[in-house]
């Protein structure tokens, strides 16, 4: 894979550049290659130092206070240049409440004074490689663990009368499996077919009930090993066979704040 | 030995006798709570080989312990908080305040323009104007600066550097407007131009005319002003661009012998120039190695200049200097903990001995200080001064076997980095190969990592943090300020005398060309309000303009 490229730039008249030349050497040891602009630069200048040297993101430091001005000229100088695909960041003494206004006029993260360079560096990486691999769709399916399907069927086909889709078995999960759409989404109901069944095993800890969040994604595999840059553990590192011909994979649920989050891309059609 | 000892002992007491008259003790007698009474001086039973040498008496050569010879006991230090923001007119109403407040000295915190010489309207300073300071432009602002301050009851230190001739010129012009002699001035000019190709970043024209400008002014002083302080040689910014304790005293004083070079070789004479040298340090959070430092710079100045550059008046032996707590070390996270941080720095370099001092605000992290923080500030300095007792004895640290241990190899390894910029050349050299920007970033890097690494505990950074809300109040520099102060100098230009202007920026070119001191012709520039921004482009068009690699 190309190295990211990484402009750091200084706008305006602020001398202190403590920050800068630490951002970029951390993200160089972070293996991007970075570009530092030194002192006084205009905006103009900065969005043309970004286009020449093909960078994919830039990162402004200020600590006069002029970020107000400044940042949001970086942007407009980029779209003036149609370079607008070309995200900015930026950061110094720059106080929170300034932070609305600046993402507003196009400024797509503000780092404050205390953030460690690893959070850049992770930052810069999903917003690089984010690009090419948009946020979940939407909500697939949420899966509810049931013991007896029969005996859940009737609350959601009859007092909340939503169709029954289909029921199937996904043998290497060991479960049977119910889907009802709703809206843009479905709700599965999961019944174990034995005891070694991973969801005979969450019922037997936690009893019936909510069981994974599944999200709609495209592309299961580079999202898998954008995870696992992040840190983020996944349970499947290689998609497996879901239900409906779907291709899924569970993240670790510490990701979640204990909630299990499946990642499902569908059959595509045709 | 101990005949020398007594003998220097003796030349103390006079000197101390010779000072009471001037500046009595502030108590008869000092004591603790408990009755013990806290003796002027404290020395070893029985000095060893070398305490002369090392230590010596305050007041006198190597004035490790000290510039004066019974120090706080009689005055305590210049409570100097550094102060600007937006226009001139609230910069003057947050100095009335602090002078009301107790305060003793100014300090002049300019904007960014102001700084690098551009006027409000210049593109250059868009954004930029009243931001980190006041915005000046003409002698108008300069005059709304000060009014109702009268310049022979202050002293006044301005944070200027490359256009530092052009301040003093407003402020001589100033003080001649309220009927004061520049004779009588007493302040600082920061005018060191080194520390910031290294550190600070606001140089405008290249190293050699601005040693030249810097030359031209210690001439101009030395007849003119004679109480004023030509340069304030500070390791401030090259600390809080990252350096270590060790690494600011010895680019610090590096330097300095780079300034003191060059005024020899302009011809002036040391014993002239050197006793308006004035030095401005940091204080950062490592208590012991602080007032260590303090002690350390004061003794290898004053073995430089009496050594090195064979000066004979004590004068110039003496090393005088503002401190500054450090920026850098102030937390975004829990402010109120920078008061604690801000404490232990001001009291590291009251026992270091310094002359004057400002204590940072609690909300630096954040944005420019609020009044109420920045009276806290003030507060700390205050309480330290009256309530502590730290300043009833001279020097209470000497004879520490760690801090006179610590003293020592801060000499030692800060003398092993002269000796390396002594081979580029000196420190101009130095500078133009990048090497102290080098070392500083190296070290300023290897301190984040280890933040990050959590091997460097920062309270409330990356450990003992809570989640926090509460956005504290911040001040905000308005922003119509900035129309405002363009409009207003579109209005100078307006209405002065253009063809006065105009020679007088044709006089000043002459005399850039021809080599003669630029002093004279910037306060006739200025008298006739010529801008920051005029004189600096005359002078830019003339000397070029330098760019960092």
């Amino acid at each position: 894979m190309e190295p990211i490229r990484v402009l750091i730039a200084k706008p305006g008249l602020d001398g202190h550049d403590r920050g800068a030349l630490i951002i970029a050497q951390g993200l160089r040891d972070a293996g991007m290659e970075v570009i530092y602009t030194g002192l006084r630069q205009s905006p103009e200048q900065i969005a043309q130092a970004a286009i020449q040297e093909d960078v994919n993101v830039i990162g402004l430091s200020s600590l006069s206070g002029a970020h107000k001005t400044l940042f949001p000229k970086v942007v407009e100088a980029l779209r003036a240049n149609n370079a607008e695909d070309i995200p900015v960041i930026g950061g110094g003494v720059i106080p929170t409440e300034d932070i609305p206004y600046l993402e507003e006029k196009g400024v797509r993260k503000i780092f404050t004074s205390g953030t460690a360079m690893s959070d850049t560096a992770t930052f810069i990486k999903q917003l690089v490689q984010g690009e090419e691999t948009p946020p979940p769709n939407k909500i697939s399916h949420i899966g509810i663990a049931v013991q007896h399907l029969e005996q859940a069927l009737p609350f959601y086909q009859h007092s909340l009368g939503l169709p029954l889709e289909s029921v199937e078995t996904v043998e290497e999960e060991k479960v049977k499996v119910a889907f009802f759409p709703i809206g843009d989404t479905r709700i599965e109901l999961l019944e174990p077919m034995d005891e070694d069944s991973p969801i005979q095993k969450f019922i037997d800890k936690k009893g019936e009930g909510i069981h994974h969040i599944a999200l709609d994604v495209d592309n299961i595999e580079k999202r898998i090993s954008l995870f696992k840059e992040q840190g983020i553990s996944m349970l499947n590192e290689t998609p497996k066979q879901g239900a409906h011909d779907s291709r899924i994979a569970f993240l670790h649920p510490k990701a979640g704040q204990g909630v299990l989050y499946e990642l499902c891309e569908e059959k595509q059609e045709g | 030995m101990s005949g020398s000892y007594e003998n220097q002992k003796n030349k103390w007491k006079q000197n101390v006798d010779k000072t009471l008259q001037k500046f009595p003790e502030r108590k008869e007698p000092f004591e603790t709570s408990s009755g013990i009474p806290v003796h002027r001086l404290y020395e070893p039973e029985k000095p060893e080989d070398g305490y002369l040498e090392k230590l010596g008496f305050p007041g006198a050569y190597p004035y490790t312990r000290g510039i004066q010879p019974t120090m706080y006991r009689s005055r305590h230090w210049t409570m100097r908080q550094y102060a600007g923001f937006g226009s001139a007119k609230e910069t003057n109403e947050r100095f009335r305040y602090l002078l009301d407040q107790g305060q003793t000295g100014l300090s002049v915190a300019f904007d960014l323009p102001t700084q690098i010489g551009y006027d409000s309207d210049d593109p250059m300073a868009e954004g930029e104007v009243g931001k980190v300071g006041v915005a000046i432009d003409s002698l108008e602002d300069m005059e709304q600066l000060f009014a109702e301050i009268p310049l022979n009851k202050v002293s006044t230190s301005m944070t200027i550097n490359a256009p530092a001739s052009i301040l003093l010129a407003m402020y001589i012009a100033v003080g001649e407007k309220q009927g004061v002699a520049k004779e009588k001035l007493t302040g600082t000019i920061q005018n060191d131009i080194l520390k910031e190709y290294i550190a600070r970043g606001t140089y405008i024209y290249p190293p050699e005319s601005s040693m030249r400008i810097i030359t031209d002014i210690f001439s101009y002083c030395q007849e003119n002003l004679p109480k004023f302080n030509t340069i304030s040689i500070s390791g401030y910014h090259i600390r809080e661009a990252g350096a270590t304790a060790v690494q600011e005293v010895a680019f610090t004083l590096a330097n300095g012998m780079a300034y003191v070079d060059a005024a020899l070789a302009a011809g002036l004479e040391i014993d002239q120039f050197a006793p308006r040298l004035a030095f401005f340090f940091n204080a950062h959070n490592q208590f012991f190695e602080e007032a260590a430092k303090y002690r350390a710079a004061r003794r290898m100045w004053a073995k430089i200049m009496k050594e090195k550059y064979n000066a004979q008046d004590p004068k110039s032996w003496k090393m005088r200097f503002h401190t500054q707590t450090g920026g850098s070390t102030l937390t975004a996270q829990q402010p109120d903990n920078n008061i604690v941080r801000v404490t232990v720095q001001a009291l590291a370099a009251i026992m270091g001995g310094t002359q004057s001092l400002h204590t940072n605000s609690k909300d630096e992290a954040l944005a420019l200080p609020t009044e109420d923080s920045a009276r806290i500030a003030l507060r700390t300095q205050q309480i330290l001064a009256h309530e502590s007792g730290v300043t009833e004895t001279v020097d209470p640290l000497a004879g520490s076997y760690f801090v006179e241990s610590l003293t020592d190899e801060i000499e030692e390894k800060a003398n092993e980095y002269i000796k390396r910029i002594d081979e580029f050349g000196g420190a101009v050299k130095a500078v133009e190969a990048g090497y102290m920007q080098r070392e500083i970033h190296q070290t300023a890097y290897e301190t984040q990592k280890d933040i990050e690494k959590g091997e460097d505990v920062i309270v409330g950074v990356n450990e003992f943090t809570i989640d926090e809300e509460v956005e504290p109040e911040l001040l905000r520099v308005d922003e119509k300020l900035e129309k405002n102060q363009v409009e207003a100098t579109e209005r100078i230009r307006e209405n002065r005398d253009a063809d006065a202007v105009a020679d007088s920026l044709k006089k000043l070119r002459e005399a850039a060309v021809n080599n003669e001191n630029l002093m004279p012709f910037i306060v006739e520039a200025v008298k006739v309000y010529a801008t920051v921004g005029e004189i600096a482009n005359v002078l830019r068009e003339e000397f070029g303009e330098y760019t960092a690699m």
